[in-house]
């Protein structure tokens, strides 16, 4: 029985583990680490200032669906306007970004004029980073209240099994963050906003009280969803542009032949 | 009275930037509560996860549309 308790305490939060260091790793990798690590542990302080305040009443008193709602919003549009920009880049209608050149330019001058890099705090990257561990920190204290509630020491059982997942979870995420530093720029911001736009949709879904098939494992139905849309969209535009580009010029050609 | 304007836009810049996508989005929200709230639309409910989708696909691409739209400078 005790070990049920830690087993699926484990197994739960380990899936709002994953789902919360998805979101800082995309923080991490984009913006900057210092941005995505200060909005972790800020969302970490709260969490705890929450739950020694409210201790195991928590559950009845944090409305999770209006913060699933808020976050899940605000994750959507992030989101639209991150995939929005992929797509034109994608697609021709706006120039690829190459944030590396833009970088090292940028370095080159400041140094140039003898002033210090800065590599200070992003909004966005501490904003997204705090919001998804604080939702998905909830979560797994909900989980941990919940599944502790059913034995006696269940809560530290419970909370035993979440800590678990959680050093497995981050020391995964640690590994894996090297490699995915070499993805191109525009290639890892398209990901992003598809990431972003799939965890809004879950969200705001799960707010309205919306129960996705599969449960958690929706979300990768959900990601390939929209990466197909995606992909179809960037095709259309490829077309319409060559299209245009074809209907601006052929009279010239014509007029040319002719002479 | 300039200094709030100010602000506002800062805002809406930080967290949008793009009015297709707050309509749309928030367009999709309004229809979800709707369904979720009034009995005349429950029939809908088994339905709301596929109209979010729809509706965040048709916020993308009408946003889209726009930008192809939109004249070049």
């Amino acid at each position: 029985m005790q070990w049920a308790i830690v087993i699926a305490a484990f197994l739960a939060s380990a899936v709002e583990f994953v789902e919360a260091f998805t979101l800082v790793l995309v923080a991490g990798i984009t913006v900057n680490w210092r941005s995505a690590i200060v909005g972790a542990l800020a969302a970490v302080a709260t969490l705890a200032v929450i739950i020694a305040t409210l201790g195991v009443t928590l559950v009845t008193l944090v409305p999770l669906d209006v913060l699933r709602f808020v976050i899940g919003f605000l994750l959507l549009l992030f989101g639209l306007k991150w995939l929005k920009n992929a797509i034109q880049r994608y697609s021709g209608l706006k120039l690829l970004h190459d944030e590396e050149a833009i970088y090292a330019t940028r370095v080159a001058e400041a140094r140039a004029r003898g002033e210090p890099v800065k590599t200070g705090l992003d909004t966005f990257g501490v904003l997204l980073s705090y919001k998804s561990v604080l939702l998905e920190g909830l979560e797994v204290a909900f989980i941990v209240i919940s599944f502790g509630g059913s034995g006696p020491n269940g809560i530290g059982l419970a909370a035993l099994g979440a800590a678990a997942a959680g050093v497995l979870v981050i020391g995964a995420g640690t590994l894996v963050q090297a490699p995915l530093q070499r993805i191109p720029e525009n290639t890892l911001k398209f990901i992003v906003g598809i990431m972003l736009t799939t965890f809004g949709t879950f969200w705001s879904g799960e707010s309205f009280g919306i129960n996705w098939p599969f449960s958690d494992l929706f979300l990768l139905l959900l990601a390939l969803i929209y990466l197909a849309a995606s992909i179809l969209l960037i095709t259309a535009m490829k077309q319409l542009q060559s299209r245009t580009a074809l209907a601006t010029t052929s009279p010239k050609t014509t007029t040319l032949s002719q002479k | 009275m300039r200094i709030i304007l100010k602000v506002i836009l800062a805002v809406y810049n930080f967290f949008v930037g793009d009015l297709v996508i707050l309509i749309g989005v928030s367009l999709t929200m309004v229809i979800l509560a709707l369904i979720h709230s009034l009995d005349a639309l429950a029939p809908l409910r088994g339905g709301s996860g596929a109209i979010l989708i729809v509706g965040v696909l048709a916020t993308l691409v009408a946003t889209l549309g726009r930008e192809v739209m939109r004249p070049k400078a």
